[in-house]
């Protein structure tokens, strides 16, 4: 968890400050205003911005592009990469282009299956899963060497980030995982939507007591709901999302006109419940497509102002 | 064995229909067992396309005959005297027998009436499930005897995604995440430790990635 | 002059079903042609008997069996309903029509039921007109 990199999340983590971190998909389309649309609601709310890779294999603008956009704008980027669609040359290539633009930060990530997205009649690559992308980041940064073993002349040095999600399934595997991750060389952590509280707590204690929680700056996500509707179709149709039907009937149960105020609300409990939990060190906020509530949930968790450490 | 589904109706009329006379060629051992090109899959595709052709009034001559395995030359020769009589064969084995056919007679159309599909196992009387991909580097010891390469949607090689759920993968929930398959047969064989282990990236330098493979047998060439 | 339409039949039954030809048909059917072809259990029929008796020209082709839970091999009748489904889809897919085809359940020795299901079947053959690959 110590990758002595230049970016400003290690530096914040690393300080044991309270790390914030939001999600940003980049456009389906060329327009660099977009991206420079959505970034401009965050800036100053957050400390980086996660750009998703082709996010539920729908084809998107790249992540590489997208970062390097971000930037220009003054915000730290935390390029998302899968393996689902490229092999490890072109892996580790874009690994080398992206920190020579000044990527310092990574989240290594398997992917969406593509016969969810745009093109399911498309052949997916799976070359590497996502613990050997977090290793051969590491690799590289560490050894100096790419996975072939060859001694890169200024080896990238990127902090390095891997998913988890504890409401998967089977639940006593999912600590043995992040294990995994951690020993690969997983700087920080950010998991799958915080809903169900106390299974995240379940989990949270095992990783402790496995000596986890000091290896690794874990960032529980959060997602505020917009709607009953929303909240329904997360429950049932999202892979790996767990929604508790309590919370979905409580969405229910207030006018709709007032739904998203009261989703934004129980996303404020959820973020006042986890900073109580000390092993958890920030939080990731995926407001999808609502990029512009970020920061109101923000300023009423009273998290502002963010540290201004210069990357 | 290797698992395939016979092509449409109307896909094989298309591929058959440049010729007046065809041969439809079984083979009796995989796709006989998938009930999709033995001698009866022969019998019943020869029938219904004679209707077929009957019924849009076309003059198609269709022979039928099946030979004991495709992909072995020895017995493909027996079915010379049926191919020469026939403009084209439409081939009921998998893709190495319709090649198989085509490189012994090289001046007749050979055309496939099969989509071949996969390496699978008869899990029970009609469901035939896909298992092994022929990676050319079987590490089936180190999974419990269930292959992730081929199982699992993502090839997986160090656990389930996120995705996983009551047993069931992300992608199709008609069917079992590998790694939960995984995880239940390391549990039996008292093997959990593995789980912990990380694997390396594959070689897939024995898989197909590298050009068609061969195996050679020094001692049974003479 | 349009020939009339004589339909041509045949019917695949179990001989648990009923026995020889027993089934007469009423006298103003006369001029349709009913072919019986029996088998020892009605899960001998095969996908490809039903076919041929298309190609020998066969307006309509009919299979009786013993009703659920009767077969006197368990489920043979079973087998035999899946396969006709199977062969109601290749019909279709050919243009023949599926529903040339049909499978009857039909209680043992009863020869009213298995005459009132050859009537429905002309007259629907009625509309189907003659077998278009005959
Ligand atoms: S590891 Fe390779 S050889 Fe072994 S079952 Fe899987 S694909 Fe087949
Ligand atoms: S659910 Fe299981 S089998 Fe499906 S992609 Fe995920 S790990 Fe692989």
């Amino acid at each position: 968890m110590k990758g002595n990199t230049a970016g400003k999340l290690e530096k914040i983590l690393s300080s044991d400050g309270f790390a914030i971190t939001a999600e940003c998909g980049p456009p389906r389309g060329a327009d660099a205003q977009v991206i420079r649309n959505k970034a401009q609601v965050l800036n100053g709310y957050v400390d980086a911005v996660n750009v998703t890779d082709n996010q539920t294999a729908i084809v998107r603008m790249s992540s590489i592009a997208a970062c390097a956009h971000l930037m220009a704008m003054g915000l730290e980027p935390i390029m998302q990469m899968v393996t689902r669609d490229r092999n490890r040359i072109a892996l580790q290539s874009d690994i080398l282009g992206a920190y020579s633009l000044g990527i310092q930060n990574i989240l290594c990530l398997s992917g969406d299956h593509q016969t969810f997205g745009s093109h399911p009649e498309a052949l997916n690559v799976f070359d590497i899963d996502s613990m050997n992308l977090v290793r051969m980041v590491l690799d590289m940064r560490e050894e100096g060497r790419d996975m072939s073993g060859f001694d890169l002349k200024k080896p990238p040095r990127m902090f390095i980030g891997a998913a988890a999600n504890p409401f998967a399934d089977p639940f006593e595997y999912r600590v043995i995982r992040l294990a995994k991750k951690i020993d690969a060389g997983a700087d920080f952590i950010q998991t799958q939507c915080v809903y169900n509280m106390d299974r995240f707590k379940d989990w949270i204690r095992m990783a402790r007591e496995e000596g986890l929680t000091e290896k690794v700056h874990i960032l529980a996500g959060v997602t505020p709901l917009k709607s009953e509707g929303m909240a329904r179709y997360m429950a049932r149709r999202v892979a790996g999302m767990d929604v508790p039907e309590p919370l979905i009937k409580r969405m229910g149960g207030v006018p709709k006109k007032k739904a998203a105020e009261e989703g934004v609300k129980i996303c404020l409990e959820t973020i006042a419940e986890v900073r109580e939990i000390k092993d958890v060190h920030g939080i990731h906020i995926m407001a999808i497509e609502w990029e512009e509530i970020v920061g109101e949930i923000v300023e009423t968790a009273g998290l502002m102002p963010r540290p201004t450490l210069k990357s | 064995m290797i698992v395939g589904e016979q092509k449409s109706i109307e896909e094989i009329k298309k591929i058959v229909s440049p010729y007046k006379k065809v041969l439809i060629l079984g083979c009796g051992t995989c796709v006989k067992t998938c009930f999709a090109g033995g001698e009866d899959e022969v019998a019943v595709l020869a029938s219904a396309l004679r209707l077929a052709f009957k019924k849009d009034g076309r003059q198609i001559e269709v022979e039928e005959f099946t030979v004991e395995r495709q992909c072995e030359d020895e017995f493909v020769q027996e079915s010379a005297e049926a191919i020469d009589r026939n403009e084209s064969v439409l081939s009921l084995a998998c893709g190495a027998g319709v090649q198989a056919i085509a490189r012994r007679y090289e001046e007749t159309p050979v055309l496939p009436g099969v989509n071949t599909t996969f390496l699978g196992v008869l899990e029970k009387h009609g469901l035939f499930t896909e298992e092994c991909s022929g990676c050319g580097d079987c590490q089936l010891a180190v999974f419990g005897s269930v292959c992730p390469y081929t199982r699992c949607a993502k090839k997986l090689l160090n656990g389930p995604c996120g995705g996983s759920r009551e047993g069931k993968c992300e992608v199709d929930p008609e069917t079992d995440c590998a790694w939960n398959l995984i995880i239940h047969r390391l549990k039996m064989l008292g093997q959990l430790n593995n789980l912990r282990v990380y694997i390396p990236p594959k070689n897939w330098s024995g898989s197909g990635s590298c050009g068609p493979r061969k195996l050679i047998r020094k001692d049974h060439i003479l | 002059m349009e020939k009339q339409f004589k339909p041509k039949i045949s019917v695949f039954h179990c001989i648990n079903v009923f026995g020889d030809g027993e089934v007469l048909l009423p006298p103003e059917r006369q001029d349709a042609a009913v072919e019986f072809i029996k088998l020892p259990c009605s899960s001998m029929i095969k996908d490809v008997f039903m076919l041929r008796a298309f190609e020998a020209g066969a307006d309509a082709v009919m299979v009786m069996v013993c009703p659920e839970g009767a077969c006197r091999y368990v489920e043979g009748n079973l087998r035999a309903k899946k396969r006709v489904g199977w062969v109601k889809n290749l019909l279709d897919e050919i243009g023949l029509d599926g529903r040339r085809l049909g499978l009857f359940n039909v209680p043992s020795e009863d020869a009213a039921v298995v005459g009132q299901i050859i009537e429905q079947t002309l007259s629907d053959l009625a509309d189907l007109g003659p077998n278009p690959a005959a």
